[in-house]
């Protein structure tokens, strides 16, 4: 067979079996982000097992890094807690804007077709 | 001659570092001084790549920047008064990262903001494909340097073993190994039961590889080996054993794994995407947007079992690998240098 024949037979022996794809993870793109997933994201929550060395025989950096977390864990929560206050709050005020400038939009519209 | 290299960041098994330092090695054999620095790097490169903040260039010399994602400090390279050149290494779109990657995400997104930005101030500005170049609205392409001989001979036209599919690259999301996955698991299913597939690439972060592990047990148990930090040997011996390679990415500036592929004689499918259809030119299986993993896995067949299209591939791979030979692109990238140098 020649490589510019591969694709056609390819498609013609794909649609004879027609099955459906195995499931589990698919990647999508997120071409816009929705604001149901701006509000989850608003929420800080950095998981600690990143928190990790990438130098060679890094184990007990990764240990040091990860203890120091801990010892730092009532001054790291509450510096999420008031980005998480920053980020909902800003987020929730953007929703109403959106919402407010969407009935505006269907007002004029209104206005215009009478 | 000094030419001084700026890279945005800089690690070891990172292309445009490969891609550095390989240029750094030509400049010294074209008996031509300077630095490589970056603004971040990897604890893991030693002292290779100096920091960007060490940067002091002598007003001759060449700024040669290797733009590949966003960093704030790169930007103090275009408040020197010297003479620049812009090699666009791509960018992926932030839309792959924002599920998996916010980090990344975030650098995709300021980094395809910055980067007409430094097009607009440098004195040459060129991507490594013309697909890159062009989303600078250039037409100068300085193509990856890719040296065959550094991967030793090519393979045996029919290696023994089960049929074992190939993929070299990140496991990212734009990679979509979850395709790869998936158009293997359908293969197995309908032709080769006995087949393996080995992605050679280490996740962006833990929880993405994980979670591709996790779709690579649950569609072909046993069958999916991922593996990274592969010498150059132990690379060139995963091509030598692969039967075909299959990119179902969906988003390459260049994508060198083709190279290396048509080096070693192995088939190759891939999406038809970016700078793919530029690099893979006549020589590898593309498919089409619309063409899912059912019509991948057909490929695969094709491709492991049709002997005639196996040789036709193979020779047409080569004839590619000779397109991208090194002494053209290193003239390509001197003349582009020194004709900087002239009008300095």
């Amino acid at each position: 067979m020649k490589p510019e024949e591969a694709l056609p037979a390819a498609r013609a022996a794909a649609a004879e079996h027609d099955d459906a794809l195995p499931g589990g993870l698919e990647i999508t793109p997120t071409e816009r982000v929705s604001m149901e997933q701006l509000i989850e994201w608003s929420a800080i929550e950095p998981d600690p097992t990143t928190m990790r060395s990438t130098r060679k025989l890094g184990a007990p950096i990764t240990f040091f890094k990860r203890q120091l977390l801990h010892v730092l864990r009532q001054y790291l929560r509450e510096l999420e807690a008031q980005q998480t206050r920053f980020n909902l709050n800003a987020v929730a005020r953007m929703a109403e804007l959106e919402e407010r400038l969407a009935k505006l939009e269907e007002r004029a519209g209104g206005r215009d077709r009478r | 001659m000094r030419v001084h290299q700026i890279l945005s960041g800089a690690g070891p098994y990172d292309a445009v570092t490969e891609q550095a330092r390989a240029f750094r090695k030509l400049f010294g054999a074209w008996g031509w001084g300077g630095r490589d620095v970056a603004a971040s790097i990897d604890p893991r490169l030693g002292n290779v790549i100096g920091p960007l903040a060490s940067l002091q260039p002598a007003a001759q010399d060449i700024l040669l920047i290797h733009y590949s994602g966003y960093a704030p400090r790169v930007r103090r390279a275009l408040e020197f008064d010297n003479r620049k050149l812009l090699i666009s290494h791509n960018i992926t779109p932030a839309r792959w990262f924002w599920d998996h990657d916010p980090m990344a995400a975030v650098s995709c997104a300021l980094g395809r903001k910055q980067l007409p930005e430094f097009a607009a101030a440098v004195d040459v500005a060129a991507g490594v494909s013309l697909f890159n170049a062009r989303e600078l609205g250039s037409e100068t392409v300085i193509p990856i340097l890719f040296d065959p001989a550094d991967f030793g001979p090519p393979a045996a036209p029919n290696p023994p073993g089960p049929p074992t599919i190939l993929f070299v690259g990140r496991v990212s999301p734009h990679k979509r190994q979850d395709a790869v996955i998936r158009a293997f698991a359908l293969y197995r299913r309908r032709h080769a039961p006995a087949a393996r597939l080995v992605l050679v690439g280490r996740g962006v972060n833990d929880t993405f590889e994980a979670a591709i592990r996790a779709l690579a047990d649950q569609l072909a148990p046993g069958a999916v080996t991922i593996e990274f930090g592969l010498s150059r040997e132990q690379l060139a011996q995963r091509y030598r054993s692969a039967h075909a390679f299959l990119c179902m990415s969906e988003h390459e500036g260049f994508c060198i794994p083709l190279l290396e592929a048509f080096h070693f004689g192995v088939p190759v499918i891939a999406r038809a995407v970016g700078g793919v259809p530029e690099v893979a030119g006549d020589a590898a299986l593309l498919l089409a947007a619309e063409d899912d993993e059912r019509v991948a896995a057909e490929l695969l067949a094709l491709a492991v079992g049709d002997e005639a299209l196996r040789a036709t591939l193979r020779e047409r791979g080569a004839a590619r690998v000779a397109a991208y030979a090194p002494e053209p692109v290193a003239r390509t990238l001197r003349a582009t240098l020194e004709s900087l140098g002239a009008t300095g």
